[in-house]
């Protein structure tokens, strides 16, 4: 992953999450904003509807009230004062008064209690209500203070709950009872004024279990009121306000969040439920657009993001990659790359010093190119010089010794001539052998590649020496072989292979003198093939080992110093590498890695020369 | 059947005492001319004896105008001889007129013509007699009182209409006689008669009112709940009793109503359940309010005829009634119709009328009888004191 990819996604991811949480922020306190204003909403909906409530009760007693005060009530009162009155000509009469009143239930009592007239049973005259006229702690009860009160009561179609109120007029120490009510049933739901999206709802508590029937809205029984079961469970077992939410369907705007209060009788009793409904839709499809608009913002915020996120690091990383760029062409050996230092920041300055780094080492290679030249010059001029001189000096030797015989007209001069003269063409010979060497280094064939097995080729070698390695008169080398045995092919020029191992091997001989164990190994790793030529000789300063491959430089006495600078160089041709290790007193090990298929041009050589490792 | 004969009779009458009377014994003479304005509750179609009508109040209007045109009705259901009246106009289902019969052989009626306006409820009925707006209307008896309050002249028949309670025969629920006699012992039958019939007629123990058969008071009329709880008791599993009765009949629902509310006192489930009319057995009630008038004022014939009238419903004519039967006969007879708790009377209702102040001679028909109508004068003084028409 590109450093630009690295920090687009830095970059990207800061923003998302950011971004994210900023969103989901705004949406938990617009949420919890919303519920604390749905909540109060809900709560003064209902304080409303406790309110409405409040005032049908009051409404309720005042309309008994102003029954119990009107004349025909007076003298209906006066009438059943007297002892004989027929009670019979008022039978009809609550139901008349009970419409003009808007009273859906009102009973006229007389002072026992009995039925005079009933408006919501007028078959029930001559029973008595007991309840009213039933003292409370041992004292009639104040109808007047007691106010309206919810009750159950019976009817011609069955029990019913009514918001109740009684009223009485005395007359000559009897009371005349007015009882009056209004039925709570879904005309009384469908008369409360609610706002919308609010239901009221009525659980009417007449039977001992929950009976779905009993629950009622404006429209008469509700949908689904099994529903409900849980909630008026609850308040049948303690009655107290509750709030229960419904989810109508997987939909959640469906949802409704009903709040129960328990309505209760006189006796404090349990008698009916009233369950005021908030849809949720409003709450819920705000809080989705709420959701809908963060999410906008995210989608928007991380796209715009990542435009300026790839906009800004493409800038940011330019000059990165360009440095990168030019360090890769350094790498490539193009050392005269040049980076635009733009800008006056790190970047500027890294840009300003890889540039003058880059000088620096062209200056450099040149000046170490010019010096290595000239070393090797000299070395080249020093090796000539002393092969040139051992052969040179018995030439001239010869030639003086030549002379003199000449000279001294010796008889033995012929005998002179004829040894002078092969002494020379030996000299010659050896001439010709030093500048066929130095020709052979120069003339390096390239490799003529081909299926090879090292593995037959280091033991041919071992075999070529193994005459060697115990000859008499030298103390003994033992050559250990640790051959992969499923070592692959590799395409390479058998020949020059041949020779590579072959100059090691003696090269590691050169180093026992006093004999040793020479370690011969293969393996291969990664598709490349491995060898590694060790020996128990004197081993080789630090020093040694860097100019080791330098050609003409050699720590043997009679050495030319091309040995190892062949190696080096039909490794390299062959598209591998060589690296020694050596350790003073210890031994050395020459390492040389070859690839199973070399490249196709064989690679030139540089002049580099690196310590320990060459390629 | 007022005839010439009769005018001067009454001249002369009033002619004895006109010296010693006031000058109102002159509006006491009969007078010919006027028009009769008559309002009815039923709205009759037809007048033909072959189409049938809707229900009784039907059946009972069209008798008493069938009894203004015919004379004599033949056994076949025909009819002869012409009546005291004749059709003049006739606008089925609203209104017809009925012109006086010239040549009627009993005389000619004192009005000239009868109006009849049909459809009208009750509540119209009296209050267009409280403006005078009409001369005549039959009104139910629990509005007899306010009626009379508010100054209408009202005419009260014997007690002749039976409200009973008949058990259904077949129905499961009515086979038990422990059932049926609990809700006859649950039912408060003075305090209906006082309450929703407003005073207006007797409560039933019995078949036969006591103006007729002398021996209603040996049937006992009050309630008995505790013995009704008893019985009910005894019956396990309780049945569901429905009750049924008229939808037409605002008085015989409150009558349903009552005794509902007699009978879960009593603890005795029952309910209610509107039905068509009187005739119809629907096949949801066990038992049902019926209503009969007597059929005459003899004991006997209206035993009979209710006992026929009952057959369909409840089936009583195993044993039927002789002909010769003795006042100790019809009793028993009585007394086991009422002992098996099939028919359980309720109430005698009367036959009330609300008449104008210039309707003059009117006499509440009995029994089997219809409206005199034809024997009715108008007083047309304007100034005429009312008449008691009640005895």
């Amino acid at each position: 992953m590109t450093f630009r990819s690295k920090l687009f996604w830095i970059f990207t991811l800061a923003l998302v999450l950011s971004v994210g949480l900023i969103a989901a922020g705004v949406t938990v306190v617009a949420r919890r904003a919303f519920d604390e204003s749905n909540q109060q909403h809900s709560d003064a909906l209902v304080e409303q509807f406790q309110r409405e409530f409040d005032r049908r009760k009051l409404e309720v007693a005042h309309r008994v009230k102003g029954i119990a005060e009107e004349d025909p009530t007076l003298r209906m009162a006066i009438d059943l004062a007297r002892p004989t009155t027929d009670v019979s000509v008022y039978v009809n009469d609550a139901r008349g008064v009970a419409n003009s009143h808007q009273l859906d239930i009102l009973d006229f009592l007389g002072n026992n209690g009995s039925i005079i007239s009933s408006a919501e049973n007028a078959a029930r005259f001559g029973y008595k209500m007991d309840w009213v006229t039933q003292p409370a702690d041992g004292k009639p009860v104040d109808w007047a203070a007691q106010g309206s009160f919810l009750m159950k009561l019976d009817t011609q179609d069955g029990p019913v709950l009514a918001l109740m109120a009684v009223s009485t007029v005395r007359v000559a120490d009897k009371d005349l009872y007015v009882v009056g009510g209004e039925r709570l049933g879904k005309e009384f739901l469908a008369s409360l004024v609610l706002p919308a999206g609010m239901r009221a709802l009525l659980y009417l508590n007449l039977d001992p279990d929950f009976q779905p029937a009993n629950l009622i809205d404006m429209n008469g029984p509700v949908d689904q009121a099994q529903r409900f079961a849980p909630i008026i469970g609850k308040e049948r077992e303690q009655p107290s306000e509750l709030t229960y939410k419904i989810d109508w369907t997987s939909d959640p705007a469906s949802a409704e969040m009903f709040h129960a209060l328990p309505r209760r009788g006189r006796q404090n009793e349990l008698l009916g439920v009233l369950l005021v409904g908030s849809s949720q839709r409003d709450v819920v499809l705000l809080e989705q657009r709420i959701l809908e608009l963060a999410l906008g913002v995210v989608i928007i915020g991380v796209l715009i993001g990542l435009l300026l996120s790839w906009w800004g690091t493409a800038r940011v990383t330019r000059p990165i990659r360009k440095l990168a760029e030019a360090a890769h062409e350094v790498s490539q050996g193009n050392w005269t790359v040049h980076v635009d230092p733009r800008g006056g920041g790190e970047v500027g300055q890294l840009a300003r010093a890889f540039n003058q780094m880059t000088q620096q080492l062209v200056e450099q290679r040149e000046r170490l190119l010019q010096a290595e030249r000239v070393a090797a010059w000299r070395e080249v001029a020093r090796r000539l010089a002393h092969e040139l001189k051992n052969p040179l000096f018995p030439l001239q030797t010869t030639v003086e010794n030549l002379q003199r015989a000449k000279a001294q007209n010796s008889d033995q001069f012929e005998e002179v001539f004829r040894e002078s003269t092969g002494i020379m063409l030996s000299e010659i010979e050896n001439l010709k052998a030093i500048v066929g060497r130095f020709s052979d280094f120069a003339k390096m064939p390239q490799p003529e590649l081909g299926t090879v097995n090292l593995n037959e080729v280091v033991r041919s070698v071992v075999k070529l020496f193994e005459a060697q390695f115990g000859a008499v008169g030298r103390p003994p080398i033992t050559p250990e072989l640790h051959l992969e045995e499923n070592l692959p092919p590799i395409q390479a020029d058998q020949a020059l292979l041949h020779r590579v191992v072959e100059n090691l091997v003696l090269n590691a001989m050169d180093a026992m003198p006093a004999g040793g164990v020479l370690m011969l190994r293969t393996a291969h790793e990664n598709g490349n093939v491995e060898l590694e030529i060790s020996d128990t000789g004197t081993g080789l300063t630090p020093e040694e080992c860097d100019r080791l491959f330098t050609p003409y430089y050699t720590t043997k006495q009679h050495g030319t110093g091309l040995g190892l600078a062949i190696v080096q160089s039909v490794v390299s041709d062959h598209g591998g590498r060589i690296s020694v290790e050596s350790e003073s007193g210890v031994g050395t090990s020459f390492h040389v890695e070859l690839p199973a298929n070399p490249p196709h041009k064989p690679q030139v050589f540089p002049m580099v020369f690196e310590k320990q490792e060459v390629s | 059947m007022k005839r010439p004969s009769c005018l001067l009779l009454a001249a002369s009458s009033a002619a004895v005492v006109v010296l010693a009377a006031l000058p109102a014994s002159t509006a006491r003479r009969p007078r010919y001319g006027g028009t009769l304005r008559v309002e009815i509750g039923a709205a009759l179609n037809s007048l033909d004896p072959a189409t049938p009508t809707g229900n009784a109040e039907e059946a009972a209007a069209k008798a008493q105008i069938e009894a203004l045109i015919y004379d004599h009705r033949n056994p076949d259901g025909t009819f002869s001889d012409p009546g005291p009246f004749r059709i003049a106009e006739w606008e089925p289902g609203k209104h017809a007129t009925f012109a006086a019969n010239e040549d009627y052989p009993g005389g000619r009626p004192f009005v000239d013509a009868i109006e009849i306006q049909m459809g009208r409820a009750a509540k119209d009925r009296l209050v267009d007699l409280e403006v005078n707006k009409i001369d005549f209307a039959e009104i139910p008896a629990d509005q007899v009182r306010r009626a009379a309050e508010r100054g209408t002249r009202v005419s009260t028949s014997q007690p002749d209409e039976l409200v009973a309670l008949v058990f259904i025969a077949g129905r499961p629920a009515a086979g038990d006689p422990r059932i049926r006699e609990a809700i006859a012992d649950a039912i408060d039958r003075p305090a209906i008669v006082n309450f929703i019939l407003q005073k207006e007629g007797e409560a039933a123990g019995g078949m036969l009112p006591q103006w007729s058969s002398g021996t209603a008071f040996l049937f006992s009329t009050a309630p008995d709940a505790k013995h009704a709880k008893e019985l009910w008791l005894q019956i396990a599993p309780s049945p569901k009793i429905v009750l049924g009765y008229d939808s037409g009949d605002p008085q015989e629902q409150a009558i349903a109503e009552r005794i509902v509310v007699n009978a879960r006192e009593a603890g005795i489930g029952m309910a209610l359940q509107s039905v068509p009319s009187a005739g119809s057995a629907d096949v949801s009630v066990n038992a049902r309010l019926v209503r009969m008038t007597m059929a005459s004022r003899l004991p006997r014939a209206a035993l009979a005829n209710f006992v026929s009238a009952l057959d369909l419903l409840v089936g009583l004519n195993d044993d039927p009634l002789p002909d010769s039967a003795s006042p100790e006969q019809i009793y028993e007879y009585e007394r086991s119709i009422v002992r098996s708790f099939t028919v359980v009377p309720i109430a005698w209702v009367p036959q009330v009328y609300g008449l104008s102040a210039r309707v003059r001679d009117w006499k509440a028909p009995g029994p089997g009888e219809t409206w005199p109508l034809a024997d009715v004068w108008l007083d047309s003084t304007g100034e005429a004191a009312v008449e008691k028409v009640n005895p």
